[in-house]
């Protein structure tokens, strides 16, 4: 499902990632350790296609080779991240955002329907009433950005064979922690694969049985 | 209050403000759009001004909101903020200006211009979206 070999990452003249491998089946969860700094983001960008990282190595995903495959066409395949900070984006209205999602992944349903589905979402989700009328996480708490991210994520679960979790639990109430331990289940039933980074203790012993350190890469 | 204008030539407007706020888009594909607002709010007036513009192409827009507040008007609280997106070969000259006489007025302002930031375009990228400029586009006329 994701067969990363050899992959080092270098982003401006500093080397951040150094010979990775990592060879994830589908329905299986990676747990990605290390202090500060070790790279653990830089992975999930590195996997996600970030522009300003200089990749070599080999990606893998569902079998096709996608290290030189531009971030939208990786996104649009399947790979789907949680940032750890997403920004807020100034001019863009949050469901604007949503329909063109809808269109460039493909997913079928009239505009009205989509209203209705984000609507639920952001509401099962516990972020304000109007959140679909305001400009992308302008104003919006790290907690409320992170449940935005993981609305898309549950938007886009259909589709998504890669989810990569940098962090999902910064900024949430414990309650919303039951909401990424059921998503990455739902990812695996569906034999997509899950890389995920946390300082979450409980969520660390959970996903502890496949770990990658990445203190020394 | 919210209009949004399409390709206009030029908007010459003299407001006297009796609402909250005020939201003026324009989105500019083609020519050049000279718009020139005028602020003349009564004392005590409390009121926001938003104005939002996108230009593609060769467009040009020009745009000044002027608040002027003479001697014997006081108490007003306002807050005008200005945001352009210049995409292409486009070109946006926009700019707030106070004239005000009265010392007992809060007048806030703000004028930012760019397109989006390299992590903006990377995170849409991340949700497979590149076509930016519609993205823009869109959100200003349906929001």
């Amino acid at each position: 499902m994701l067969k990363i070999t050899n992959l080092s990452a270098t982003i401006g003249d500093k080397q951040i990632l150094d010979n990775i491998n990592i060879n994830l089946p589908a329905g299986e969860c990676l747990l990605v350790t290390g202090q500060n700094g070790s790279g653990k983001s830089t992975l999930l960008h590195t996997i996600m296609g970030r522009q300003d990282i200089i990749a070599t190595g080999s990606i893998e995903s569902c079998g096709q080779e996608i290290i030189d495959v531009p971030c939208h066409e990786r996104s649009r395949a399947g790979v789907f991240m949680v940032h750890q900070s997403p920004p807020a984006i100034d001019g863009i209205n949050t469901m604007t955002l949503f329909k063109e999602i809808q269109k460039v992944q493909n997913i079928a349903g009239t505009t009205g329907e989509l209203i209705k589905t984000t609507k639920a979402l952001f509401n099962w989700i516990g972020l304000p009433e109007g959140w679909e009328k305001r400009q992308f996480n302008n104003g919006a708490s790290g907690g409320e950005r992170k449940k935005n991210e993981l609305t898309q994520a549950v938007y886009l679960k259909n589709k998504t064979q890669v989810l990569l979790l940098d962090e999902p639990d910064s900024g949430l109430e414990q309650s919303s922690r039951q909401k990424i331990i059921d998503l990455i289940q739902e990812t695996k039933n569906r034999n997509g694969c899950v890389l995920l980074v946390t300082h979450d203790k409980e969520l660390q012993e959970l996903y502890s049985a496949n770990q990658l350190d990445l203190s020394n890469a | 209050m919210r209009k949004v204008y399409l390709d206009a030539e030029s908007l010459d407007l003299m407001l006297v403000p009796t609402q909250l706020e005020y939201e003026y888009v324009f989105i500019q594909t083609e020519g050049k759009c000279k718009v020139d607002i005028k602020l003349k709010p009564f004392s005590d007036s409390k009121f926001k001004i938003k104005i939002y513009i996108y230009a593609e192409g060769t467009s040009e827009v020009d745009c000044v909101c002027t608040l002027d507040i003479p001697k014997d008007v006081s108490g007003v609280e306002t807050d005008i903020q200005i945001r352009s997106w210049p995409f292409d070969k486009s070109k946006i000259k926009a700019r707030p200006e106070m004239f005000i006489k009265n010392s007992n007025v809060i007048a806030n302002h703000g004028n930012a211009l760019g397109t989006l930031k390299p992590e903006d375009e990377y995170y849409l990228a991340s949700r497979g979206i590149t076509d930016y400029k519609e993205l823009v586009k869109q959100s200003l006329l349906n929001a």
